[in-house]
């Protein structure tokens, strides 16, 4: 019998995270943000990690201007705060100047960031969980994010050499799963989930709701079960 | 000073520049406020469709905030937002694509500092010069055909927001076509900056000695546009409706690159429209499609007695120049297709690319990708005349973007903006190709109205659709 | 005369194929003996089907009374409905074939080398052929397994030293089941591992071009 993807709980499903590992969050502005599994995570205690995400709060009220109310919750600043976190790449780790734990751990120097443009960001995940080996974008020519990149003209103009980006472990927060680790989401909540399971070695979603297979409607599936390896249940 | 506007009636002024039938991005911070600005349209209707960079297509205003986390709708600073009728959901991949991919007419941004010559920063404060927060504010834009920054005309501190000389360190350089400030309106010109408008009580001084770029000033200068022009609006919105195929491709011309997918059996063929195409007679065609003809030799169901409608009919009435496919001859060769015929008459060229390959290249072409790296056919004959490159240790090929002038795909319904729903493995290249056509067609069983698709099943936004025609009930897809 | 000797059965070469494949593992099949596969799975383990026509988790081929034109597999066969299928685009599907997301295919082939290039899209005498998701699968799934018969219609020999033929992939083959044996190209060459029943090492390198290895724990076809 195949190996069940259903886990009993975040600690189990995240047993193998490996100290240095690069761990993708998927989560938009607060929304769908993986909370369950962060925390998890900040339990474990591994350090040296590598995150890949994007905001985990809402711009107008940064995770880390507060981070005692955000480590109840679970949160890439709570890991940060832990000192798990070697590095950030994100297109908006923070908002610049609002303070807070990520903040003062770059400022300090303690913390690594690259900052990364949101749809280069999104393309580099999809060229990763996709076998490319680098995509050639417009986006960012005659900036700042031409700086170490290859330039050349084709036939609709200028573009960037952008190179593939694969992570270790994805983590996702999902309206819905199959036992087979198909997914929906639910909104806005969609957001970084489906090229950040695609990006991952081992993809784990917490879900409000696991049906048994044929319980999700087949032209409903945004990420079919071949790109999510385990999955929990949102208590 | 006289007083500055408010956030909302900034937004107003950003409201002033929409035209009915536009999709329009907004970015983080103030243009969000954008769509509370606009003014109350019948229900049903969508005047225009605003894009957030959370993922949403089609929001209207402030929405029930919704418990936090699971299942909001929110706009790109987090707010809780509602969609409006025919509104869909995309990836930030899928948004990445779009913008990319220059299906966005307006983007609204708020960047920090913007120069004279439109280059903006993005986000970044004094007290940390070396990290900036770019988000979205890039990707939007580098892909719209328009750029609105929305900003404070000054900082809080009195710092100049408006400045002559641009930096290296820009976000986006030569994009901001319009400044809307909390005091003025500002054009970006090959000369540097125009003041068009001021606020009320404000004069051109006024503005100047808050800007840190030398202006013009524009012969007509005048008080802030705040009201909604919606004089085209019926244009606008008469519709994507055709009243039939021949109607939808009357101006398919001579000589255009066509998009036809056709996997193995009769679905997910716009076999309505290959018959309209057939029976217009263009000619000197280049079709890419994954087969080019192959369900009229082979039997997928075919009922005795007759032929499955496929490419075939476009070969076989000699409109067909070219076809760019993967699996274009019958796997028997003692059934050759239409197109081997023709292939081995000489009257048809064939380039043959691996379905992967075309699959992806028909996504960069939509998404905006002028290339890519993949690992398919490395040492095969595809290879030759393409670039091979080893990246970190593996050998891939330079495979370029794949767009065309038309593109006929098979839905199963749509509504009548254009969003596109489909059945089972009939998906398959019809999603792919519809976003790479500068006129997309779609053939579906049922025309819908707007909200009546439920917007988490919608696949094709209707942002990437340009006609929709019903497949009339009799039809049938042999001959 | 060793051509005219008995060979395996089609459904044979199938089910010692089966055997490969990976408890709870995603599998592209193609079209030929790999479609038979799917027939000789263990009772007691799981495969999930992948097909480049966009549907995951499908199921059998439907009956001639069931047929749906929008649910068919990568060679137009019409698939039965099953629960937990999902749907996507071509692009999807190919991203799971290179992302090295689906774990075996199994493909046919007009020509296999002693190190692994498989030849599969055209025959050279017909001037045209289709490559369809060949390349792709031969490039990104992560093990690539040729099912077919040892020898082609003229009894030449499909296994040879270097493809004649117009290549899909290079070096990309990590295990050959035919219906005289089970070989494993690798660096140093080609390995026979196993033999039909009532066939020599001998006699398969009778019908093979390349170079035979012989493994030290030769065996017969284990099924």
């Amino acid at each position: 019998m195949a190996q069940e993807k259903v886990y009993a709980s975040p600690e189990t499903a995240l047993a193998d995270v490996f100290e240095g590992a690069v761990i993708l969050v998927a989560g938009f502005a607060g929304c769908e943000v993986p909370r369950l599994l962060l925390r998890g995570l900040a339990d474990r205690g591994v350090g040296g990690l590598t995150c890949i995400f994007s905001h985990d709060a809402p711009a107008n009220e940064p995770a880390n201007a507060s981070a005692n109310e955000s480590a109840v919750h679970g949160s890439v600043a709570q890991l940060v705060d832990k000192g798990l976190v070697r590095k950030l790449i994100s297109p908006l780790p923070f908002a610049p100047g609002a303070g807070g734990v990520v903040e003062e751990r770059w400022q300090s120097g303690a913390l690594e960031i690259e900052i990364v443009p949101q749809g280069i960001l999104a393309e580099r995940l999809r060229a990763g969980g996709a076998g490319l080996g680098g995509v050639f974008l417009p986006t960012g020519v005659g900036t700042r994010f031409e700086r170490g990149r290859e330039k050349r003209s084709f036939q609709w103009g200028e573009a960037l050499l952008e190179s593939p980006l694969k992570a270790d472990f994805g983590l996702l927060s999902v309206a819905a799963a199959d036992t087979l680790g198909s997914v929906v989401y639910q909104g806005t909540g969609r957001n970084w989930a489906p090229v950040m399971a695609m990006a991952a070695r081992v993809t784990i979603a917490e879900a409000d709701r696991i049906v048994e297979p044929g319980g999700l409607d087949p032209e409903a599936i945004i990420t079919p079960g071949i790109f999510v390896n385990r999955v929990i249940a949102a208590e | 000073m006289p007083e500055r506007l408010d956030e909302l009636t900034m937004a107003r002024r950003v409201v002033a520049e929409l035209r009915p039938g536009q999709v329009v991005a907004l970015g983080a911070g103030l243009p969000g406020r954008v769509p509370e600005a606009m003014p109350p349209f019948a229900t049903g209707t969508a005047p225009v469709q605003f894009l957030s960079e959370s993922g949403v297509l089609g929001y209207v205003g402030p929405g029930e905030s919704s418990r936090p986390g699971a299942g909001a709708l929110v706009d790109s600073g987090g707010n809780p937002v509602a969609l409006g009728p025919g509104g869909s959901l995309l990836s930030l991949g899928d948004l990445a694509g779009m913008l990319r991919g220059g299906a966005v007419d307006v983007a609204v941004i708020q960047p920090a500092q913007v120069s004279s010559g439109g280059d903006f920063i993005s986000w970044t404060t004094a007290a940390t010069p070396g990290i900036f927060a770019p988000g979205a504010a890039v990707d939007l834009a580098m892909g719209a055909q328009k750029v609105i920054a929305l900003l404070p005309h000054t900082g809080s501190d009195g710092t100049r927001n408006l400045v002559a000389d641009s930096s290296p360190l820009t976000d986006g350089r030569n994009c901001v076509n319009l400044i809307v400030t909390d005091v003025a309106a500002l054009r970006v010109t090959e000369q540097g900056l125009e003041l068009v408008e001021v606020a009320p009580g404000w004069t051109a001084d006024d503005v100047a000695a808050l800007t840190g770029a030398p202006l013009t000033v524009a012969p007509n200068l005048r008080e802030m546009t705040l009201a909604w022009n919606d004089a085209d609006a019926d244009a606008a919105t008469a519709g994507k409706v055709y009243p039939d195929g021949p109607a939808a491709i009357a101006d398919l011309p001579e000589g255009a690159t066509v998009m036809i997918d056709g996997f193995g059996g009769p679905g997910g063929m716009a076999h309505y429209l290959l018959v309209s195409l057939r029976d217009q007679g263009t000619g000197n065609l280049t079709i890419i499609s994954n087969t080019a003809g192959i369900a009229r030799s082979v039997n997928f169901g075919t009922p005795p007695g007759r032929l499955a409608i496929d490419h075939s009919i476009l070969i076989d009435h000699r409109q067909v120049r070219k076809a760019i496919a993967t699996y274009p001859v019958s796997p028997s060769a003692s059934r050759p297709s239409s197109f081997e015929l023709a292939y081995r008459r000489g009257e048809v060229e064939l380039e043959l690319v691996p379905q992967g390959t075309l699959a992806e290249r028909l996504r960069a072409g939509g998404a905006g990708i002028a290339a890519f790296y993949t690992p398919t056919g490395v040492g095969t004959l595809i290879a030759e005349g393409k670039e091979t490159r080893t990246i970190d240790g593996k050998d891939y090929i330079l495979e370029e973007g794949l767009r065309a002038d038309f593109c006929l795909i098979r839905g199963h319904k749509a509504d009548t903006l254009g969003n596109v729903v489909y059945k089972g493995t009939s998906r398959n290249f019809n999603a792919v190709m519809a976003p790479a056509a500068r006129i997309t067609v779609v053939e579906v069983d049922e025309i819908v109205a707007p909200g009546e698709l439920d917007p988490e099943l919608i696949v094709t936004p209707g942002i990437y659709v340009n006609r929709i025609v019903k497949r009339p009930e009799d039809f049938s897809a042999y001959e | 005369m060793v051509a005219e000797k008995e060979r395996l059965e089609r459904e044979v070469v199938a089910m010692r194929v089966a055997k490969e494949l990976p408890d709870g593992g995603y599998v592209n099949l193609g079209i030929g003996i790999p479609t038979l596969v799917s027939n000789f799975i263990a009772d007691e383990s799981v495969v999930f089907y992948h097909s480049e026509s966009g549907v995951l988790n499908c199921g059998p081929l439907a009956e001639e009374d069931e047929q749906d034109i929008d649910l068919i597999n990568a060679g137009g066969q019409f698939l039965q409905p099953v629960d937990g299928m999902a749907f996507f685009n071509t692009v999807d599907a190919f991203a799971m074939i290179r992302g090295g997301h689906v774990d075996v295919t199994v493909l046919g082939a007009h020509q296999v080398s002693a190190r692994g290039d498989l030849a599969n899209w055209m025959l050279p005498e017909r001037g045209v052929g289709n490559i369809g998701g060949a390349m792709d699968l031969a490039a990104g799934a992560r093990q690539v397994i040729v099912a077919m018969e040892h020898t082609d219609r003229q009894n030449r020999p499909k296994i040879v030293e270097d493809c004649t033929y117009p290549i899909t992939g290079k070096g990309c083959v990590s295990l050959i089941v035919t219906d005289l044996a089970v070989l494993q190209p690798t660096p140093e060459g080609l390995v026979l591992k196993e033999v039909a029943p009532g066939w020599s090492a001998a006699e398969v390198q009778e019908l093979t071009d390349a170079r035979l290895i012989i493994a030290p724990d030769l065996k017969e076809y284990e099924l």
